[in-house]
């Protein structure tokens, strides 16, 4: 078992190192670090990219450096250098190489500060992965040794989120945190027009909540029955009249991890993220690992074994 | 202060401190390297060459081509000699820096902006007659000649020309490659189009066309050569696999050889089936010829068709490749101090040099939309050869200088191959249209003005940037840091860095 570090070539990020290093630690694995760089083209007159592939080689092996040096000797690691034709690809090939369990990858550096940017080729990676994919927030930093604490589920009442449920249950239990079970509503700011006012739409709600809060209540039994279940678990409820005002009704600590599925739509075995998802993703203030649908069956299936 | 000598002489170290010199696998054997050279010479050139090479020989262009690819055979050798020699994997500039010095890897720069931004334009161009043609069949409609054509040919702009430029520079800035697998698939469309080209020409056959065999005599033959020369651009691709291949000794003559053997044959074949079947005085001013040719003999449009759409993938293919090459070198100049730094800026996050592109991308358009395909072509042939005589020069020097150099190639013959490979350039260039060489030596000497003004001073050789640097890191390229908050100190990064290589070594 080993999770794979994907570092910017083009930029020195220490947020991606933290948050690995936390999960590597919790998880008791070692880490792959890996920097891809742009391939040489094949046929080329005169060889003329050889000063551009050495450029790049140079500027990968600084970033490298440096991530050696953010990580010291907290965990085991090993740091490798890559050429392929997008970053995406280089690192699925890895996973695929080495078998890794999970990926870890920086946010954009156009995102705000503390908040879950997905780049270009993060989010094609997120798209494409078949393994679940850790993205810090940006400029994220942990404290020295630091675990994950608590593993927050995100749910949405789907089966294919009950499986994350569980399957997020699994990964606590393993790493020695407790568990969360959290739904987000965002509850539309009143039109006076029309005319059913504020204690309808405050009913939608409240039996939308009793709703949700009835099948986790079924989750957390589910849980508890695990052959191995996380420390504790429980469940809450975020609203707001936004998406971030929902996702800050919950109370978040610093070694929190969120966890989300991909989308329940269509049989796709890959992460879609839903809009939803998508939303909770952007709005998280700590990492959030994406889950694709497959490998939340399969992590369900791990727990339950 | 060093004097002018000094400054124009300096060579570059030919292991730059600090240099992690990848490793490669000695993987590819002999059908490969010769894929790989007739991947990079079979070009676009044949598509649309022959309008303005038969004009000028005649029939006997076949000989033209004959001859270019007997020249170009030469300098490939030469070139596998020298990349064989110079131990850092580098581009012709980086070769004639570290062996010839400052100045002439300049000049050698200013070739290269023909034989890669000149050519770019002049496939552009190429691309464009075969746009018109499949609108043409597909929808009986073209783009009006005034929007088509550079204005000596009778238009105003050649827009679809701009457009193939620029739709491969945005592909460059978004970081696209071209890979061993797009290559293979390009190579092997360009032999069957070329191959379905012949199978259909050969049936309208007519011995008659070949009376006149040579009108322009010798002189014609090897203006011809000129015209064509740069459809053998690339066969140098071979070489510079030299360190991945399997017994290279054997392997890298062999596969030269056998690429130019099969390029030649093709050509060849092709020359042989237009002129058998359309009179070489129809040849003149052909826009999108092979197609051309097809039509007039069936009568029908569709094989015109499938060889348009050919050349459309082909001839698009090509124009990335060589926008690409264009990019890269500007930007390996750029890091010496050549050019100024803007070439040499990186995008971080695309890990691009956008500045760069953009700026190739605005020039190239610029010569394709305005000037003629046949100046085009013979800017880029010109180039190219003085381009070669300095790397066959530069094997001689060489081994004067250094005999005991190990070299993964050696040519045989003593110094026979590169005195011929030296001569077959020259000859070609005398041949050349005099407007040519009076603009090709207009350009060069610009070019080293410029270099007198701005590279000498700011060269990295030049006293005060320190070429062994004192410390590792400064030889690193920056890398910004995303945040600033809690990031290990400098010192920190080096022991970690030091770790790393002893590790490496472990």
């Amino acid at each position: 078992m080993t999770f794979l570090v994907g570092v910017n070539p083009g930029q020195r990020s220490a947020s991606t190192l933290h948050l690995a290093a936390m999960l590597a630690r919790s998880a008791g694995t070692d880490l792959v670090v890996a920097a891809i760089v742009p391939q040489t083209w094949p046929m080329t007159a005169g060889r003329s990219d050889a000063e551009w592939q050495r450029y790049t080689h140079q500027t990968a092996n600084v970033v490298l450096d440096h991530a050696a040096a953010v990580l010291g000797d907290s965990v085991q690691a090993e740091y490798l250098l890559r050429e392929a034709s997008s970053a995406r690809r280089g690192l699925l090939e890895l996973v695929d190489e080495r078998g890794c369990d999970l990926v870890v990858v920086g946010s954009s550096s156009a995102g705000p500060l503390g908040r879950i940017a997905l780049g270009s080729e993060s989010d094609a990676l997120v798209h494409a992965s078949h393994v679940p994919v850790a993205i810090a927030p940006r400029g994220f930093r942990t404290k020295d040794e630091a675990r994950v604490g608590r593993v927050t589920a995100a749910y949405g009442g789907t089966d294919a989120a009950a499986d994350l449920v569980i399957g997020a249950a699994g990964i606590a239990a393993q790493v020695g945190a407790s568990l969360r079970i959290a739904s987000f509503a965002v509850v539309p700011t009143v039109s006076g027009t029309s005319g059913t006012g504020l204690a309808d739409e405050q009913r939608i709600i409240d039996e939308w909540a009793s709703d949700i809060d009835r099948h986790a209540q079924q989750l957390i039994a589910e849980v508890s029955s695990l052959p191995r279940p996380p420390k504790t678990a429980d469940t809450v409820i975020g609203m707001g009249h936004t998406w971030e005002s929902a996702i800050e009704d919950v109370e978040w600590n610093a070694d929190d991890v969120l966890v989300v599925g991909s989308s329940s739509l269509g049989p796709i075995a890959r992460v879609f993220l839903g809009s939803h998802a998508a939303k909770v993703v952007r709005h998280s203030p700590v990492p959030v690992v994406v889950v694709p649908r497959r490998a939340a069956q399969e992590l369900a299936e791990e727990a339950q074994a | 202060m060093p004097t002018v000598a000094q400054q124009l002489l300096r060579r570059k170290p030919t292991t730059p401190p600090g240099a992690n010199e990848v490793h490669l696998k000695r993987s590819i054997g002999l059908f490969s390297l010769t894929m790989i050279g007739v991947g990079g010479t079979l070009g676009t050139g044949i598509f649309f060459i022959l309008s303005q090479a038969v004009p000028v020989a005649g029939p006997a262009v076949i000989w033209s081509f004959v001859i270019g690819g007997v020249v170009a055979g030469l300098t490939a050798l030469c070139y596998a000699e020298m990349a064989g020699a110079v131990p850092v994997s580098g581009s012709t500039y980086s070769y004639a820096y570290a062996t010839l010095g400052e100045a002439t890897a300049m000049g050698v720069g200013a070739c290269l902006l023909l034989e890669y931004g000149v050519s770019t334009a002049a496939v552009a161009v190429g691309w464009s007659q075969y746009v018109n043609q499949l609108l043409q069949n597909l929808f009986g409609w073209q783009i009006p000649l005034q929007w088509s054509q550079a204005p000596e040919q009778g238009g105003i702009i050649n827009i679809p020309a701009i457009i193939v430029i620029v739709l491969c520079s945005l592909l460059l800035i978004r970081g696209a490659s071209e890979s061993t697998t797009v290559n293979s698939v390009m190579v092997v469309i360009k032999i069957a189009v070329i191959l379905f080209f012949c199978a259909v020409a050969f049936t309208g056959w007519n011995a008659d066309h070949f009376h006149n065999f040579a009108p322009a005599g010798f002189a014609g033959i090897i203006g011809g050569a000129g015209i064509i020369f740069f459809s053998f651009v690339g066969l140098d691709a071979v070489s510079t696999a030299g360190d991945e291949a399997k017994n290279p000794k054997r392997n890298l003559p062999l596969a030269i050889i056998f690429a130019l053997l099969i390029i030649v044959a093709l050509y060849v074949l092709t020359c042989l089936a237009a002129l058998g079947a359309q009179a070489p005085d129809k040849f003149k001013n052909q826009d999108a010829g092979l197609a051309a040719i097809l039509q007039n003999i069936i009568g029908a449009s569709w094989p015109g068709t499938i060889v348009a759409a050919g050349a459309i993938i082909s001839i698009f293919s090509v124009t990335l490749v060589v926008l690409y090459g264009q990019t890269r070198i500007l930007f390996a100049m750029s890091r010496d101090g050549m050019i100024p730094p803007i070439f040499a800026k990186v995008n971080p996050r695309t890990m691009t040099p956008i500045p760069n592109t953009v700026i190739v991308m605005v020039l190239t358009a610029t010569l394709a939309a305005v000037i003629p395909i046949d100046f085009l072509a013979e800017m880029t042939s010109i180039g190219t050869l003085v381009a070669f005589i300095v790397v066959s020069l530069g094997v001689i020097i060489l081994r004067v200088r250094e005999p005991n150099l190990e070299r993964g190639f050696r040519l045989p013959f003593g110094w026979t191959i590169p005195i011929l490979s030296i001569l077959g350039c020259i000859a070609i260039i005398t041949q050349l249209r005099l407007i040519t060489i009076e603009v090709f030596v207009i350009w060069t000497i610009v070019f080293l003005v410029f270099y007198w003004f701005y590279g000498r001073r700011h060269s990295e050789l030049e006293v005060g940037h320190p070429v062994v640097p004192v410390d590792p890191d400064d030889s690193a390229p920056y890398v910004p840091y995303t945040t600033n908050v809690a990031q290990p100190t400098t010192g920190e990064v080096r022991r970690a860095a030091a770790e790393r290589k002893t590790e490496d070594r472990g």
